[in-house]
């Protein structure tokens, strides 16, 4: 029987490329919610609309002067206009005195 | 949370905090998503938003022209399957020698970035797309093809960014132009079956490199529920298309007849209208329409919903079929007319079919009124009027292909904006007809 070799023998190239994002660091935490102005970023699924008025109805139990943008003011993230919506986030945060966001729903 | 831990890595964004709401909210009554919204997700909620979560900090990979194994086929191919790096069926082991015969299928730089595709947010270059499609067993002289692909991958108004959303849409790539014979696709019989190099490999190169550049890996950031494995290239009878003097897709996708083209759109499902019968258009087209609207239904939400218009279902019409509807007249353009007013359904069932989606209450009228919709949708209050499933008849796509002489027609399941169609012409280098003869030799 013979023992050659027929496996061959290749060096062979990564198929990926280098990702082109660098790790970014995340936004200051805030030291309590007491006064702040939250916003909701909702993708109109899964529920979203009940999950952010049951977190609604829990954090102002905790924090009875939070104050929140509602998703209802902002659109959706997902849908025709996502990428402008998304782009434009920064300036409409600033506009409203946005301290902190929560986005959802992913699943 | 799985989504979430593989997606914040392409953002940048590895260590970014996620409340998880406990099961899944679908399936739960009011009161179980109060109870785990208010005794679980809160709580995370408030520590996201006041504890600073440990810094992350890179993780090492390879660079875009380092060897990352050496070793034979066997081998080479457990360290592609090890690494998430291949799609299951063995690899064309993807060597400098393999690459750069692809590269003279080009006159572009290999390093060239066409664009920078989420979730991974990777660099497509004109490198990464001859590697794959090395492995992909695609031939070099397909290498225009699979540039244009990639052109057409990261074009935004395609959306590649939602390739892995959990209804599992596959790819269809539409080819048109002399290309077709030149490099001998079928476009005839069984033109949707693997067993023809440059259909099948082209098909795998697409799935390839969704999964390598993109990032679109099953159990991470491919979420398909079920999916399926990737279409083999679907390639126009252009000589039966001008026969009948039909146009083209390519240039119903904006080209010249004659040029070149791939067109890209991602389909959820699709089934055959078959032994189609009748010898008019109005004897033939019911049962097509029909199996249009038995493909509508909680895509519907591409339609009007959060992708409103974007919904575009394609009909492969064969070529007896396209002929005959021909001989009496009829152009593409007619056929996509009757399609539009003959496959409609009631408003209301319209309605109850966007009330699947999670998404709240559509209101036909109510969207009309704002001027998100067009009129057609409310023309009167009835609510049995019938109402088209797309916004206006050029939505519907038309190619004509497969077995010449069967009866037989295609109804595909549009994804909406989430794999909205967009063509590329693809462009052939200098040297092409120099290629050819070489191929030839």
């Amino acid at each position: 029987m013979s023992s050659v070799n027929t496996d061959g023998h290749y060096e062979v190239f990564w198929p990926r490329s280098p990702r082109q994002t660098a790790i970014k660091s995340l936004a200051p935490r805030m030291e309590t919610l007491h006064g702040k102005t939250v916003a909701q970023l909702w993708d109109y699924v899964f529920r979203g609309d009940e999950v952010f008025e049951l977190l609604e109805e829990g954090l102002k139990a905790r924090f009875p002067d939070v104050r929140f943008v509602s998703w209802r003011d902002l659109g959706s993230t997902h849908g025709n206009d996502e990428r402008a919506m998304i782009a434009g986030l920064p300036k409409r945060f600033k506009e409203l005195g946005v301290d902190a966001v929560i986005s959802g729903m992913g699943c | 949370m799985r989504l979430a831990a593989a997606s914040s890595v392409g953002l940048g964004l590895p260590n970014i905090p996620v409340a998880l709401v406990p099961g899944h909210v679908s399936i739960q009554s009011k009161e179980e998503l109060r109870r785990n919204v208010l005794d679980v997700t809160l709580e995370r909620v408030i520590e996201n938003l006041t504890d600073l979560p440990a810094a992350a900090r890179e993780q090492g990979e390879p660079g875009a022209r380092d060897i990352v194994f050496t070793g034979g086929f066997n081998a080479v191919n457990r360290y592609f399957c090890d690494n998430e790096l291949s799609d299951g069926l063995p690899i064309v082991p993807p060597t400098r020698e393999a690459i750069e015969a692809f590269l003279r299928f080009t006159d572009r730089d290999p390093d060239e970035v066409l664009g920078v595709m989420l979730p991974d947010n990777r660099a497509a270059t004109i490198w990464s797309i001859a590697v794959n499609g090395v492995m992909a067993g695609c031939r070099p002289e397909y290498m225009p093809i699979l540039i244009a692909l990639i052109e057409a991958m990261v074009d935004h108004k395609y959306g590649v960014e939602h390739s892995g959303n959990t209804p599992g849409g596959e790819a269809l790539i539409i080819l048109n132009g002399p290309i077709i014979k030149e490099l001998g696709f079928n476009y005839t019989q069984g033109v949707m079956r693997d067993g023809f190099v440059p259909n099948t490999t082209i098909g795998r190169f697409w799935r390839l490199y969704l999964r390598n550049v993109a990032g679109f890996l099953p159990h991470k950031n491919d979420k398909a529920t079920y999916g399926n494995t990737w279409r083999v290239v679907v390639a126009e009878n252009e000589d039966v298309v001008q026969k009948i003097g039909w146009e083209p897709n390519s240039v119903e996708m904006g080209f010249a007849a004659g040029d070149n083209t791939v067109t890209v759109a991602r389909y959820t499902g699709g089934n055959p209208c078959s032994s189609v019968c009748g010898s008019t258009p109005e004897e033939m087209l019911p049962f097509i329409a029909d199996g249009v609207i038995k493909h509508a239904g909680w895509t519907l939400t591409f339609t009007v919903g959060t992708n409103m218009g974007t919904l575009r279902p394609l009909i492969l019409l064969s070529p007896i079929l396209a002929e005959t509807i021909a001989s009496a007249g009829w152009s593409k353009q007619d056929v996509k007319r009757y399609i539009y007013d003959h496959a409609r359904i009631p408003a209301w069932e319209f309605e109850r079919q966007l009330q699947w989606t999670q998404k709240p209450i559509w209101n036909l009228t109510e969207e009309v009124r704002l001027g998100n919709i067009p009129k057609v949708f409310h023309e009167s209050d009835d609510p049995n009027r019938m109402v088209p499933l797309v916004w206006k008849p050029e939505d519907y796509m038309i190619v004509v292909t497969g077995d010449p002489l069967r009866t037989n027609a295609y109804v595909f399941a549009h994804n909406g904006g989430l794999g909205y169609p967009v063509a590329r012409k693809i462009r052939l280098p200098e040297n092409w007809q120099q290629q050819d003869v070489d191929r030839a030799a």
